[in-house]
């Protein structure tokens, strides 16, 4: 019996000390506060919803997409995204933008768009899984 | 109603199903009957109930609130089965998919169960307990499918509704419209069916089309990926239900060999179905991956890895049952095979719940917090329930503890395999239940910690193989494992020359996986023509190897580039010439596909992307095109397309959206929206389906001049037309683009070229598509191994369930 502790003992502990280094190194928190995210460093997850007044920038010779999202009290940041408009974007109202922000910029490396409607309660489908 | 009370039904005999197969193994000897009976009417009345969905939404009954949500009249056009599709296109109906599927495997389960002595009260009443769940899930209290749209008050396009009816009085006060987006809505609630039934009027007539499904879901794999899933989450009951039954009779040996062609099979089944999922995200997705850590991925990966582990140390258990005494690692099994079902109850908890609302990519819908706590309840009950009786059971198990397992033993080497599947299933459980606590992790924390895990994996997938029951021979383990070593060792160090593998990591995963095929290429080898059926577990693991060598190419390996392709010009990528020809709509003008061909040497192929804007959404869809070749697909994703105009510049680039007062500059030119124009008739036309124009007023103001325009969007046979405005003396041409409900999008360009803001970049032709093109080195190898494996599990199955029959 005993090597098999020995065995699953250092295997589950070497991976779960791993896991923990890991997780703190790559864990990225959500920041609803603007203010917040305009003076961290660490690359967080930033929710918002999408300023539709001022449009979206598709810039083709960068190929870069820029929009501005808000959050609850209202502040506002651009945001650049290296790479194409999503899918369903035009239709989104709530937007998680991941990224950091430098330079004045939310600089995204991924985008999650929501697309709830006051309307349409149940619009948004549930793909089956 | 019918479908409700139909369920009802199933829900009660669904209890009394387990009572009287729970009082049978009390000791009530004449209850057993009674519990087959109720069981099988329960099975039958879900089949009545599942064909009764299929025949509401096939036959356009919109009262039905999930019929209106998930289904139309147009889905009807593209096939009967992606209509058929609807039946899961959302949560109440998957969970009726899942629950059909649950039915119909515990059919098999009580033939099976009635021929192994008393295990069939035990089994079934630990089963009906599970059906009885989710027949609560989708009852009329929870996410019933059945639900009429009146139940909870729905707000119904104007489109949808039939026009003839318009002029009823009493409609107006269910007339409802968006400032924002300019759109109509009827309220459907009861009082407004009262007052239809009043007129004579059915709510049936009312209603003539539904919201329909996600474009993105109208795919093969997405109608053949939920049931695979479900079926394979359907069978992981079946372990979880012989381990309580081995609990309740407190004897541990018989369960072990009658799971096991029960776990090998759901495994198998759950495991294609997930790849598949991941097939359909590479095909239709357009981002060029089929596994992105997803949390809805994720989460069916969690109890599928766990399952897999119990697979290995059952394995141990049944061999080492041959000295006496319930074997080794009872205890293991057990925990394993109840968490199996566990985590598929936490991964739809995970999903279903709303809890990771903002953390994925496919889109939840809040059900409410009385869902979260039955689901809650849910897990709770059959993880209570499963970790109770093992600890009431405890002493007894604890009395059969075996010597221990030699170091060089296939018993210790099998222990450690499942240990690591554990490891891997706990970071995976970490990472993605995160989000609950507001933390996330990124997709590196994945990628770092599954590398060392996958290099463990395939040395032991190699190793215990080699390695003999009990004790092994060192001296014959070196010469046993020389061939598969040097064969390793040779393909690696040709990876590292030739094909220029740095990372350590990477050689080391190269080493081992090339280790374990090679092992396993051999034994299967040498025995295929001894014993076909014992050839199972080899097959398994060659299919792993080849996955794991089909990632390492794909995702380690693949390079992407993103090009312009001018129509009729030549350019290129990797060393394919690439030449964009047309672009024609297809599938009735809604979606339009861009020809492409592509060169090198004397071969010559073709691949499509499609783009299209979807009404579902009102968003751009596109559809990637995936170039299948012997060592790599080569695939390319659409970003945009560029009509261009008389001269292409970079202001034709210059779209904007313009609400209602809306105002915006361009080339000193001030331009205002100023309202809409539509004609009262237009919306009586629009539904009906008939042409008619909308137009929108704009202002133009430059030097002091103002000039009013209106731009039209007309639609005269389905086919939609936009007019613009050009002036030669403001140098100016406005395009209308689209009009939306309450915006539209217009496009600004100069006439003689010039650019005012911006320097003009003056391409010969007009016609531009953009595409990403990416390589997938040996990503066919991801899909073989897959299927490979699979296969490896039913070979396996075939074999222990023979061996099944065997009472001791």
């Amino acid at each position: 019996m005993k090597n098999k502790y020995i065995f699953g003992g250092v295997i589950i502990a070497v991976f779960l000390v791993l896991m923990g280094y890991l997780f703190t190194q790559s864990n990225i928190e959500y920041a609803d506060d603007f203010a917040k995210v305009m003076t961290t460093q660490k690359t967080v997850k930033a929710t918002g919803s999408w300023v539709k007044e001022k449009n979206y920038q598709v810039d083709n010779k960068n190929k870069t997409f820029s929009f501005f999202i808000s959050d609850e009290n209202g502040k506002e940041m651009k945001v650049i995204y290296e790479g194409t408009i999503p899918n369903n974007f035009e239709s989104a109202t709530s937007v998680v933008v991941t990224g950091k922000y430098q330079n004045g910029y939310f600089h995204a490396k991924d985008i999650l768009t929501k697309c709830p409607s006051k309307y349409e309660e149940q619009k948004t489908s549930s793909s089956s899984l | 109603m019918v479908g409700s009370i139909i369920l009802t039904l199933a829900l009660a005999l669904s209890i009394i199903s387990m009572i009287m197969y729970f009082l049978n193994y009390r000791g009530y000897k004449n209850t057993l009957n009674y519990g087959r009976i109720a069981y099988h009417g329960m099975a039958m009345l879900v089949i009545i109930a599942s064909v009764f969905l299929w025949y509401v939404i096939l036959t356009h009954q919109y009262q039905y609130n999930y019929v209106y949500s998930y289904s139309n009249n147009a889905l009807r056009n593209l096939g009967l089965l992606h209509l058929a599709s609807s039946f899961w296109g959302g949560q109440e109906g998957s969970f009726m998919l899942w629950l059909l599927l649950t039915a119909i495997v515990g059919i098999i389960l009580q033939s099976y169960a009635s021929k192994r002595g008393d295990l069939e009260p035990r089994v079934m009443a630990v089963f009906a307990l599970a059906t009885s769940f989710l027949l609560i899930m989708v009852s009329p209290w929870f996410k019933n499918p059945f639900e009429y749209i009146w139940a909870t008050p729905v707000f119904v396009k104007i489109e949808h509704i039939n026009s003839q009816f318009f002029n009823l009085p009493f409609l107006q006060s269910f007339f409802f419209s968006d400032q924002s987006t300019n759109q109509g809505f009827i309220q459907i609630n009861a009082d407004l069916v009262s007052k239809l039934s009043q007129a004579g009027i059915s709510l049936n007539q009312f209603i003539t089309d539904g919201r329909g499904l996600n474009p993105q879901l109208l795919n093969f794999w997405m109608q053949i990926h939920p049931p695979m899933l479900f079926a394979g989450f359907a069978m992981a009951t079946v372990p979880f239900a012989f381990a309580i039954a081995a609990l309740m009779k407190n004897d541990y040996r018989d369960w072990v060999k009658q799971a096991f062609p029960w776990m090998l099979a759901g495994m198998g089944i759950l495991g294609l179905g997930i790849m598949l999922g991941g097939y359909w995200a590479y095909e239709m997705l357009g981002w060029g991956g089929y596994w992105a850590w997803d949390p809805v991925e994720n989460s069916s990966l969690i109890p599928w890895l766990v399952g897999v582990a119990g697979i290995h140390t059952l394995l141990v258990q049944k061999r080492s049952q041959k000295q006496g005494g319930i074997g080794k690692y009872a205890k293991t099994n057990l925990f394993l095979c109840i968490l199996t079902f566990v985590l598929v109850l936490y991964s739809t908890f995970l999903t279903r719940s709303g809890v990771l609302g903002d953390a994925s990519v496919h889109s939840f819908v809040d059900p409410g917090m009385i869902i979260y706590l039955f689901l809650v309840l849910f897990i709770a009950t059959f993880l209570l329930l499963g970790l109770g009786m093992i600890i009431f059971r405890w002493k007894t198990l604890n009395e059969n503890i075996v010597e221990e397992e030699s170091i060089l033993s296939r018993e210790l080497a099998l222990f450690t395999s499942m240990i690591v599947l554990i490891a891997s299933a706990i970071i995976i459980l970490v990472g993605t239940s995160a989000p609950i606590f507001g933390q996330s992790v990124d997709t590196i924390f994945y990628n770092e910690m599954h590398l060392p895990l996958a290099i463990i994996i395939m040395f032991l997938n190699g190793l215990s193989l080699l390695i003999k029951w009990g004790k092994t021979d060192t001296s014959e383990l070196i010469k046993q494992s020389i061939i598969s070593t040097v064969g390793a060792v040779l393909f690696t160090l040709i990876l590292i020359l030739f094909v220029g593998v740095s990372d350590l990591m990477i050689i080391l995963l190269s080493l081992t996986t090339a280790f374990s095929l090679f092992v396993n290429l051999d034994i299967a080898i040498k025995i295929v023509r001894g014993n076909f059926k014992m050839l199972g577990a080899y097959v398994a693991h060659v299919g792993i190897a080849l996955f794991i060598l089909g990632v390492i190419g794909s995702a380690v390996y693949s390079e992407e580039v993103t090009v312009d392709l001018v129509k009729g010009k030549q350019a290129s990528a990797f060393g394919y010439d690439l030449t964009f020809t047309e672009i024609y709509p297809i599938e009735n003008n809604t979606k339009f596909a861009f020809n492409v061909d592509v060169k090198k040497g004397n071969s010559e192929y073709k691949v499509t992307p499609i783009m299209y804007r979807s009404d579902f959404n009102n968003s751009i869809v596109r559809e990637p095109a995936i170039l299948t070749l012997l060592t790599k697909d080569i695939y390319f994703s659409p970003l945009g397309y560029d009509e261009g105009g008389q001269t292409q510049n970079q202001h034709s680039h210059n779209h904007i959206s313009l609400k209602k007062g809306d105002t915006t500059s361009f080339g000193g030119a001030r331009i205002t929206f100023i309202r809409f124009n539509m004609a009262a008739e237009t919306m009586q036309l629009m539904s009906e389906g008939k042409d008619f124009q909308m137009g929108a007023v704009i202002e133009i103001e430059k030097d002091g001049k103002k000039i009013e325009t209106e731009l039209l969007r007309k639609q005269t046979d389905g086919k939609v037309e936009f007019t613009s405005f050009e002036s030669k003396e403001l140098n100016l041409k406005i395009g209308l683009e689209n009009l939306s409900a309450g915006v539209i999008d217009i496009a600004f360009s100069t006439l003689d070229g010039t650019e005012s803001q911006s320097p003009a970049v003056k391409t010969e032709s007009n016609e531009v598509l953009s595409v990403t093109a990416s390589i997938k080195p040996f990503v066919n190898l991801v899909w073989a191994g897959v299927a490979i494996m699979v296969v490896g599990f039913f070979v396996s199955m075939v074999r222990r369930l023979k061996e099944s029959m065997i009472i001791s």
